[in-house]
């Protein structure tokens, strides 16, 4: 039962004060096909693909200096988190990465061990990169406060991003379909060709989402070199 | 659940093919294993379902006691309990799972086919070129197998030659024998006809000179009274004659 408009991301799903709801963040692992025989069958054939184009747009991005194999990571990131937002759209599902520990574990632990090996490994490389080619001198100093503010607050914003999507649309959805419990059945109609414009809004979003976090990722992990 | 509904519901199939790359390829062979106690695992097709995700079995359970339409009136006269006592209470869930549902249904018949068939593709791609280098071996071997056979074949054509031409070789002797022997034949024919020839020479030689002896001598015998004597007798016989 809803207290108010937020309680659905409230974790809220307990056995003796145990939050279980955290654990809708695993569903996800379910959908990994498995390949138990030779000739792979469509699930996996989906999978490849899909993970396939990704890897291929992750490596350009990483450039050819990049180590093989580093693109891993940023799939599974994408996954993770595809799932997460989309499984959260189905009804009593939790969706985790709506929540700001969530989203911030992942973004804060990728930025800071990517600076942190820049810093230390590469830190000329690092500042050198903070100014673009060709700015004036008389705007070096401006240029440097504003690159490494806007550097400071990437785990930020990669976190609040997300997060803030997921609120944003899993809130309106919830709107909506709460008038529909008092509403008189010839308006259901539009309430439901409504929701369903919204939905296909908020599966197009949680997948571009995902794919907007993996890339800024795999970007920022680049500018360390 | 994205997976059993969208991909299984429209005409899943698992290609047939498959099993035979699968179990078809040249295992059989090895007899490292105890192929009775330890029988190799089969692929199969996957389980079926009615409506994308309720097992067959479920509804073969009912079928013995309630028919057909039974496990559907169950299913609907659970959901109209659970709704009509508030068990399942209606909130905004419920309609987000509605609108779902009606979003799912209409992408999974929209679009479930065209991605099956693609992903089957794609599959079937897979299996032919695992077997494609398995498959152009055997052709080249069955192509070398081909070649050596018809390479024998030309090879009896050969020995059919060498037949031939020994007959040639035989027929040439033949002609030249023949035509030795009729050479000798007429050489004797000449040669015995030579010795006709003088024989016949001869003889005639012989007879001339013996008739012109014997006319010789007989014309020196004729004395005078012997003429007058043929003379008179000769008359006598024309004067018979001619009374005559």
């Amino acid at each position: 039962m809803m207290n108010n408009l937020f309680s659905i991301f409230d974790p809220s799903t307990n056995i003796f004060n145990l939050p279980l709801n955290w654990i809708s963040t695993f569903i996800g692992l379910m959908f990994i096909p498995y390949s138990f025989w030779f000739i792979p069958n469509r699930h996996f054939m989906l999978w490849n693909f899909i993970s396939n184009k990704l890897h291929n747009e992750f490596k350009t991005l990483l450039g050819p200096n990049s180590t093989s194999g580093s693109t891993f990571i940023f799939i599974s990131l994408f996954f993770f988190i595809f799932f997460n937002n989309f499984l959260g759209l189905f009804p009593y599902i939790f969706t985790s990465t709506s929540h700001l520990n969530i989203s911030l574990s992942l973004s804060l632990t990728l930025w800071l061990s990517f600076m942190l090996y820049g810093w230390i490994n590469n830190t000329q490389h690092m500042f050198i990169h903070m100014i673009p080619q060709g700015t004036p001198m008389v705007l070096m100093p401006f240029m440097v406060l504003i690159e490494t503010i806007s550097n400071i607050i990437r785990p930020g914003t990669l976190a609040v991003r997300l997060t803030a999507n997921m609120i944003a649309g899993h809130l309106l959805i919830t709107l909506l379909s709460s008038t529909g419990i008092n509403m008189p059945n010839y308006l259901l109609i539009i309430l439901i060709f409504i929701q369903i414009l919204l939905l296909i809004l908020e599966s197009a979003v949680s997948i571009i989402q995902a794919y907007v976090i993996t890339i800024l990722s795999t970007l920022y992990s680049s500018e360390t070199n | 659940m994205f997976s059993r509904l969208a991909l299984r519901s429209v005409a899943a199939r698992q290609s047939t093919p498959t099993a035979l790359v699968a179990r078809g390829s040249a295992t059989e062979v090895s007899g490292l294993r105890d192929e009775k106690n330890f029988p190799r695992p089969v692929r199969g097709e996957p389980g079926k379902v009615r409506l994308g995700f309720i097992p067959e079995e479920w509804f073969q359970f009912f079928h013995a006691k309630t028919g057909v339409t039974g496990p559907y009136t169950f299913g609907v006269g659970l959901a109209t309990y659970l709704f009509s006592k508030e068990i399942y209470v209606m909130e905004h869930e419920y309609y987000t799972g509605l609108s779902i549902f009606v979003m799912i249904y209409y992408a999974s018949t929209k679009f479930g086919p065209k991605l099956a068939e693609f992903l089957d593709k794609e599959v079937d791609n897979v299996e032919t070129n695992w077997n494609a280098g398995r498959l152009s071996t055997i052709k080249s071997l069955e192509d070398s197998i081909a070649g050596e056979k018809e390479a024998q074949w030309r090879a009896q054509g050969q020995e059919l030659l060498i037949e031939a031409k020994k007959e040639n070789v035989l027929l040439q002797l033949e002609a030249a024998y023949r035509e030795r022997a009729l050479t000798a034949y007429q050489e004797v024919k000449r040669r015995l006809d030579f010795q006709l020839e003088k024989t016949l020479l001869e003889r005639r030689i012989a007879q001339k000179n013996m008739v012109d002896w014997i006319v010789a001598n007989v014309t020196k015998a004729i004395t005078p009274d012997q003429e007058k004597q043929a003379m008179d007798r000769c008359i006598a016989d024309l004067a018979a004659l001619a009374k005559n």
